[in-house]
């Protein structure tokens, strides 16, 4: 009797230690979990092998100065981000791109909302211009951007000539140079173009990025306007029947109570959409300005491809890279923090 | 408040005539339902009222004034939609205030961050505080004023957009399908509590509504549209018992009543399915070639009656039984509704006698108009013309249970 009583203590811990693993791997909880584990293996194993290792390899390779080719590499420390921030060449790398995508974002989000109202209100003619606007969007914007070389070409160009051929005409002059104001036509900004010629749009370092800009508020404005289109298509008619109702009569009343916060979630989307594509700005900075005139057009993604790829200088071109993630990061949080915090109301 | 005036509204989307001359007058502070099935026009006259949309032609007036050309902003009337349209990115309390805000303050004074600083909002934004909380109180939606509409219930929501509607003491209330996005029971609720915010109101109040039981009980008068037209307007029991048209008996009353073929001889006495009715037709040129029995107008019989019918099926619904029955003689199935204590003596298959209540049975001509009728005979039906008699059946035990039931 007592030697059982005090046997039984010791055994019972050792017995459920046995037998738990044993029961525990086969509940159908189990088995599903580890099927399910199976299922996204192959997944995790792509995104392992194609994203999280190359930015790992890239986040190495910035404090390194490897260049492909080379059997080694030495560490060279946070060297290369230093330069990124000593370096003028990197500073107007930053300034070209923070003002193409402060002033592409805005702009071509403004047009886009725009031109979907717009749109949207049409009875006829909708399609028609949803397809002129969308065109930009469709077409390679490496062949617009050789049309847009010729047209803002600075003698043969038809921006130019266009230009020009309004210095002919008296009234359009008078017009333009602001005359009808009272100011002094020679010193206004299209008289000195009558005078001493347009601006070479490309080659001009206080023009250039501005013209980029333009381009790329053509390229991008349709896109947004879609997905402004489809926004507008999701809100309920009867919330401007009930905002008519309360006695919003303007159709700006209207828009702030009903449009603009109903648009919320695609706002977000657009913006950061448009923002990562703005940082992502490449091709027609190849084809038009190849980063110049003295900079000024030098943005994240041609410092990258003129580092990394025409001068093989791996190092400085991770360590861009992973400034550049880290802006597209930052893009992600904050939208991820509107989206759950501030425009998803039900 | 308001008395509302529409003379011959009429209007049609391209092709489709939603509205084929509709007029109708209600009263200050009356509760009038709109009521028909789906489609057919109710909505579209109750947003032409709104102003949200213009009809193709008629006039319509408020206080006799006419407001054809009056925006549905400048109409003070207000509206609870059946999706209940609540702004998502307001709190409650803010949506209440809106139609208040849109009014009492200016375009600067509604401006988000200056605009409570500028001269004279503060006080008015104070008055549309109390008003808000007044309306908050009445629908007993205070403790929910800061939340959003998406943290709400439906009926939650239902009662915001009631107190949207409410908060600026509008000329009439018009009120779209408010209760057809809750569940059943809510459904009986809020039914009395729309009733009881009429009667303190005193407003009136357009309801439209494709379910009738929420017509009869609400209303003071119900109008009773179809395809377009309205058939019929009156107060409750006078649809029920007296339509003026077979369509509104039919849309009128569940189960549906049960239209039975009928025959006029020459001189107007009324037969029915082989049965003479003992009715006969007012009048020489009228002919009464349907006849209309409420399922309450049917009764089970012992002896052999006016009709022989089979039982079809039976839907036992507690307090009542509805009876499915061919009656022989006519294709289409007839409803009769019997007290369930009737339940064990049928049976599906059995073959049954009927007599209807003739005092109850309405005529219709061939066009659907319903015929006024005079009883032959005047003697006084044998009562009851329920044949089984209570001592018979079942009925007295079934009162005992529930008196038991009730104790």
């Amino acid at each position: 009797m007592s030697d059982a009583s005090l046997k039984a203590p010791s055994l019972l811990p050792r017995l459920p230690r046995l037998a738990r693993p044993a029961v525990r791997a086969d509940t159908p909880e189990a088995s599903r979990a580890r099927t399910g584990v199976l299922f996204t293996l192959p997944a995790i194993v792509l995104m392992l092998v194609i994203l999280i290792v190359p930015i790992l390899m890239a986040g190495v390779l910035s404090f390194t100065d490897y260049s492909l080719g080379r059997a080694g590499f030495d560490w060279v420390g946070v060297q290369n981000y230093e330069h990124l921030l000593s370096r003028s060449a990197y500073r107007s790398m930053f300034v070209a791109t923070l003002t193409y995508v402060f002033v592409v974002v805005p702009a071509s989000v403004g047009l886009g909302l725009g031109a979907a109202l717009l749109i949207s209100s049409l009875r006829v003619g909708g399609d028609f211009y949803k397809t002129i606007y969308f065109l930009p969007v469709m077409a390679a914007l490496l062949a617009m951007a050789i049309v847009w070389e010729f047209a803002l070409h600075p003698t043969l160009g038809i921006v130019n000539s266009t230009l020009a051929a309004g210095c002919d005409i008296g009234w359009l002059r008078g017009l333009l140079t602001g005359a009808w104001l009272g100011g002094d036509p020679a010193a206004s900004w299209y008289g000195q173009g009558c005078a001493d010629g347009f601006p070479l749009w490309l080659g001009d370092r206080d023009y250039a990025i501005w013209t980029l800009c333009f381009i790329g508020i053509w390229q991008a404005f349709g896109f947004n306007m879609v997905l402004y289109l489809a926004g507008l298509t999701g809100i309920p008619r009867e919330l401007y029947h009930a905002a008519e109702m309360d006695g919003a009569k303007s159709g700006w009343e209207r828009f702030r109570l009903v449009t603009w916060p109903k648009l919320g979630p695609t706002t977000v989307f657009v913006v950061t959409i448009t923002s990562i594509r703005s940082f992502q700005v490449f091709d027609q900075v190849e084809a038009l300005t190849s980063g110049g005139p003295m900079k000024s057009t030098y943005v994240m993604m041609y410092a990258i491809y003129e580092k990394a790829i025409q001068q093989n200088l791996i190092g400085i071109g991770a360590a861009i890279t992973m400034v550049f993630l880290g802006f597209v990061l930052l893009m992600t949080l904050i939208q991820r923090h509107l989206v759950e915090r501030r425009v998803h109301y039900s | 408040m308001a008395r509302l005036h529409l003379k011959d509204i009429r209007k049609s989307f391209g092709e489709t005539r939603v509205l084929t001359g509709v007029s109708l007058d209600i009263a200050d502070g009356e509760f009038v339902s709109l009521v028909g099935p789906s489609g057919c026009g109710k909505s579209t006259l109750l947003r032409i009222i709104a102003g949200l949309e213009t009809q193709d032609s008629g006039r319509f007036e408020i206080d006799e004034q006419r407001v054809d050309g009056v925006r549905a902003a400048d109409r003070n009337l207000s509206m609870v939609f059946q999706s209940y349209a609540l702004y998502p990115h307001l709190s409650v309390g803010e949506n209440i205030a809106v139609p208040l805000n849109m009014r009492q303050l200016n375009a600067l004074q509604r401006l988000p961050v200056i605009g409570p600083f500028l001269p004279g909002a503060r006080g008015r934004r104070r008055a549309i505080h109390a008003q808000v909380a007044r309306a908050a109180e009445m629908l007993d939606i205070t403790h929910l004023l800061g939340r959003k509409p998406g943290q709400l219930s439906g009926g939650q929501r239902q009662r915001v957009a009631v107190g949207r509607a409410l908060v600026r003491e509008p000329a009439a209330f018009l009120l779209d399908e408010p209760l057809s996005n809750l569940d059943a029971k809510l459904r009986v609720h809020m039914r009395a509590e729309i009733a009881q915010l009429h009667r303190w109101l005193g407003a009136t109040f357009i309801y439209v509504t494709h379910d009738q039981v929420e017509a009869m009980t609400m209303s003071d008068r119900i109008a009773v549209m179809l395809d377009g037209e309205l058939l019929q307007v009156g107060a409750p029991s006078e649809v029920y018992e007296r339509p003026a048209d077979i369509r509104v008996a039919e849309f009128i009353g569940s189960p549906k009543i049960n239209i039975l073929p009928a025959a006029t001889a020459a001189d107007g006495s009324i037969a029915c399915l082989g049965t003479e009715t003992r009715m006969a037709v007012r009048g020489a040129e009228v002919r009464a070639s349907q006849l209309g029995v409420r399922p309450e107008g049917l009764h089970l019989s012992r002896e052999p009656a006016d009709f022989t019918g089979e039982i079809l099926h039976l839907e036992n619904l507690g307090p009542e039984l509805y009876v499915q029955l061919r009656l022989q003689g006519c294709d289409a199935p007839a409803t009769l509704r019997a007290d369930a204590a009737l339940l064990p003596q049928l049976a599906v298959g059995q073959s049954v006698h009927l007599s209807f209540r003739r005092d109850r049975a309405l005529a219709f001509d061939n066009d659907g108009k319903a015929v006024e009728t005079r009883l032959l005979d005047r003697t006084p039906q044998t009562t009851p013309a329920s044949g089984i008699k209570p001592e018979q059946g079942i009925a007295p035990d079934l009162g005992e249970e529930r008196r038991a039931a009730h104790v």
